[in-house]
């Protein structure tokens, strides 16, 4: 990909180019390596592998905390977004459709969980929940990862909503269906996008987070990124290796989802607005 | 006979299978204004941009004041060009947009003001210098846009469009303006338009494009009556075509199809004129004049539809009405003789004959 | 759509954002664990004074900035070069460059391991060719976390330029090259000023993730380069300090308001001129 980018580019402009195929190297690079290191049949975590094998796919796939772990974090993944949708998508229409005052306020409130560092939400939630109010341990991280995902919830769907003409609603109205049917059948199906960029973006931040759910582990119930970042910590053999190139397929598949769904740049148009 | 101020040479311009800009070979006279006129999709904006150097053709040879300049970039040629969209810089102020060209041929700070100020005075806008483009209204924002472009005392103007985006007053009350500069300041002009008044109206010399072919240029005087083929007198306006007995095909106009009695004697047409015999179909009230539909047989045998402006203050005879049946005459001078191998398809005149799907052509 | 249903709407979604972000938050400050908010105030002043924790401050901040140069130095050529590209390849390209933020962080910072540890990639390299005799100590510097942070970073600022430079009219770069301005003045005089805005927001994000990282610092920076997201952890989960993790919290989210502050200032200021 860098030799396209560099052959099209470097000729035309050859600063521009050069520090453009760099960029490229550094973003892409390391994680080619991480899967040719996957494939080892030595032991040692080293480049070039000591010959071919899946043994460390085998390993990765039988290693019990590993399992538990890709379980317990799909499992948190999927009802925290559920439940930022489902709270979220009410507050987007009431932000954007309803007569209340402090609009702006409002949604700079929904918003502000991007603003804090996970890492200092984590620490507050840990505090005060999991110690201070004796909750256990999935309770809070599902809060957590809730309150994480509803910035993404309100300004993405919030950004479908925008390029819906509320005179559509009315129109439906006007042709005699009542409020809630003409929001199912004419509102709902244009926010379809918004929701499924919303969707796929909080399931895959959920599914990824490290600092927010860092500090809110505990033996019974761990999410996949921080069990692989101790398992790191502690032994550095291709097994790992051979997780995350499991994990990178499966996160090929989510980009491809994400294409065929809404097209792929779009989800993040959203975000950063 | 002095070099003219640019020089098309078998100039073409592909994109994959299509082509745009078929080998046109086209002069540009010095200090005059000339008009590439066309359908969206004739390849007229592809020339202009092959002209200012934003795209290279596929072959061919560009000469600027007899010099080659096919491979020289944008900057290096020195012409002025003025975008469909204004393109005005918009964080910079209407001064500092005027004086931008000057700028970057390092011309020092107080000549560049003053030079800024000459080409704002001459577009009338001088006290909206210090305003940033925003501010101003869709005519004045397409003045700075002139004013910028002369600023570089360009070796050519080139005008893309540059009225399309105004309304229909102020493009006419521009039309003057730009012929105005253009003689006051002797520029060699080169505007694409796709508009037949405009042209007309403008230009010292127009060049008819269709399918990346030039297929008639000259003085407005001498194209208008002349149309060479189907296609050019349909662009013109030219809305009745007829086989004559000869086989040979000709145009008039609505407005020089007189609509008379149907007892008017044969011998009106003295002058060598076709005379014929029609029925009136329809007739719409417009204000000046009638429009009226009227189906014929032309001279050749064919059933024609045909439609005649009749004014009620200069024709003679009673008002037209659906269902007379009256006679028509087109005097000799006024038919447009059209070459035989016209290929235009039987179009209405308006529509582009040709697929417009040129992509740098999307947007003219 | 009426005050009350619009409150209605509202509700459960602010009454999650209460409950799982905004009072742990707040609590946290104020109130840790048997702490009271004087001893916080107190372990701040210290920390402030003290040339140990100074130094991970100052190291904090340094990274941050040396990795928001880097995204925004490798990231603006690439999406100037993506959105100005009439080539096929561009959406390939900038899908490739959207890509890693779909992939865990984990994943891609575990690459540099592979790349920079000790059997890694460039030490095989430099001792196979004879350049050196023993492979150089790459992993746990400041050289590591950099180029972890960049990888990490760079995806988000090659997005926010991205959308920044398409806003800018093609137009605009013709105009300047017919009026004599070279290809580089070109993107100086135009591009650079029009897309001000979009690197802006683009430093800020790069900033803000850079100094609360955590996965990154943990894995490439070991304990020797500590930063403040790896010492708060420190702080939280080993030594128990509620005080200083509290402190440490107060510290890092206040360097992160400020530079979001300037931003936005800037930003609010470059609009008006």
């Amino acid at each position: 990909m860098s030799a396209v980018m560099s052959r099209t580019a470097r000729l035309r402009h050859p600063v521009a180019g050069t520090l453009a195929v760099a960029g490229y190297v550094v973003m892409i690079v390391p994680i080619l390596f991480v899967v040719a290191t996957a494939f080892t049949a030595g032991s040692t975590l080293r480049f070039p592998p000591d010959g071919l094998s899946l043994r460390w796919f085998g390993e990765a796939v039988a290693y019990t905390p590993f399992m538990e772990a890709v379980v317990s974090s799909l499992q948190l993944a999927v009802l925290a977004t559920g439940l930022a949708l489902l709270l979220g998508v009410p507050v987007t229409l009431a932000i954007h459709r309803g007569k209340i005052p402090g609009k702006g306020l409002l949604e700079g409130l929904f918003l502000s969980p991007l603003v804090v560092p996970e890492l200092v939400v984590g620490l507050a939630l840990y505090q005060q929940l999991m110690i201070g109010l004796r909750l256990d341990n999935f309770t809070t991280l599902l809060l957590g990862h809730t309150a994480l995902l509803l910035p993404y919830a309100v300004r993405v769907t919030g950004a479908s909503l925008a390029l819906a003409d509320p005179a559509l609603e009315e129109a439906a109205r006007g042709l005699g269906a009542s409020p809630l049917r003409a929001f199912v059948t004419v509102t709902l199906p244009m926010l379809r996008p918004g929701l499924i960029s919303a969707g796929l973006l909080g399931f895959v931040t959920s599914f990824n987070n490290v600092p927010l759910s860092l500090l809110l582990q505990t033996r019974d119930f761990r999410t996949l990124p921080v069990t692989m970042l101790d398992y790191v910590q502690q032994s550095y053999d291709p097994m790992v290796a051979a997780a995350s190139t499991l994990v990178l397929a499966a996160t090929v598949v989510v980009a491809i989802v994400a294409e065929r769904t809404v097209g792929f740049a779009k989800i993040f148009g959203g975000i950063n607005r | 006979m002095t070099t003219p101020a640019a020089e098309l040479v078998g100039v073409s311009q592909r994109f994959g299978s299509f082509t745009a800009v078929d080998s046109i070979d086209l002069q540009i006279p010095r200090g005059r204004l000339t008009t590439l006129l066309g359908p969206s999709g004739c390849g007229k904006t592809t020339t202009l941009r092959m002209l200012a150097g934003y795209s290279a053709p596929t072959s061919g040879r560009i000469l600027i004041d007899g010099d080659d300049a096919t491979r020289l970039p944008p900057e290096k040629r020195n012409l002025g060009m003025v975008f469909q969209s204004y393109a005005l810089f918009p964080h910079m102020t209407v001064a500092d947009n005027v004086a931008y060209g000057p700028k970057m041929r390092k011309v020092p700070a107080a000549e560049r003001r003053r030079r800024a100020g000459e080409a704002l005075e001459l577009v009338g806008l001088a006290h909206l210098a210090d305003r940033k483009p925003k501010q101003l209204s869709g005519g004045q924002q397409q003045r700075v846009a002139l004013a910028r472009a002369i600023a570089i005392r360009p070796r050519l103007l080139l005008l893309d469009e540059p009225l399309s985006n105004l309304d229909a007053r102020l493009r006419v009350q521009m039309r003057a303006e730009i012929r105005r500069i253009q003689s006051e300041t002797g520029l060699t002009v080169v505007l694409v338009t796709h508009d037949q008044d405009e042209a007309l109206e403008m230009s010292d010399e127009m060049v008819l494009m269709r399918s990346g072919k030039i297929v008639q240029s000259g003085a407005p005087r001498d194209v208008f009556p002349a149309p060479a083929d189907r296609f050019v007198a349909e662009f013109l306006g030219y809305e009745n075509f007829l086989t004559l007995a000869d086989g040979r095909q000709a145009a008039v106009r609505p407005e020089h199809l007189r609509v008379l009695p149907a007892d008017t004697s044969a011998a009106t047409s003295a002058d060598g004129g076709i005379v014929l015999d029609a029925v009136v179909l329809d007739v719409a009230y417009r204000g000046v004049d009638l429009l009226v539909t009227l189906e014929a047989t032309d001279p050749a045998g064919n059933a024609v539809r045909l439609l005649a402006d009749h004014r009620a203050d200069t024709a003679t005879g009673p008002t037209p009405s659906a269902g007379d049946r009256v006679r028509l005459l087109a005097p000799e001078a006024r038919l447009a003789h059209l070459s035989a191998d016209s290929t235009a398809a039987p179009t209405a005149p308006t529509t582009a004959p040709t697929a417009s799907t040129a992509p740098t052509e999307g947007i003219s | 759509m009426r005050a009350r249903s619009s409150l209605l709407l509202l509700l459960p979604g602010l009454a999650f954002l209460c409950v799982g972000f905004l009072l742990p938050a707040v609590a946290m400050l104020f109130a840790p664990p048997g702490v009271s908010f004087a001893q916080v105030l107190e372990r701040m002043g210290a920390m402030l004074t003290d040339p140990y924790d100074l130094g991970i401050i100052w190291r904090t901040v340094r990274i941050g900035l040396i990795v928001t140069a880097l995204c925004v130095v490798l990231g603006f050529p690439i999406a100037s070069l993506l959105a100005r590209s009439q080539s096929r390849w561009s959406g390939v390209l900038l899908a490739l460059a959207i890509f890693p933020l779909l992939l865990s962080n984990v994943v891609r910072t575990f690459g540099w391991l592979v790349v920079l540890g000790s059997n890694g990639v460039i030490g095989q390299l430099l001792t196979g060719l004879g350049i050196v005799d023993e492979a150089p100590q790459l992993l746990y510097t400041e050289l590591a976390i950099v180029l972890g942070l960049v990888q990490l970073f760079l995806p988000l600022a090659v997005i926010t330029c991205y959308s920044a430079v398409a806003q800018v009219d093609p137009g605009l770069d013709e105009a300047a090259r017919g009026l004599g301005a070279s290809r580089t003045r070109a993107f100086w005089s135009v591009l650079v000023p029009l897309s001000l805005p979009g690197i802006v927001v683009a430093a800020t994000l790069v900033f803000a993730g850079s100094v609360t990282a955590y996965t990154t610092p943990y894995l490439l920076g070991g304990s020797s380069q500590r930063m403040l997201s790896t010492q708060l952890f420190s702080y939280a989960s080993v030594t128990v300090d509620w005080a200083a993790a509290s402190a440490t919290a107060i510290v890092m989210t206040v360097l992160v308001f400020l530079v979001s502050g300037i931003s936005t200032l800037v930003g609010r200021k470059g609009a008006t001129a």
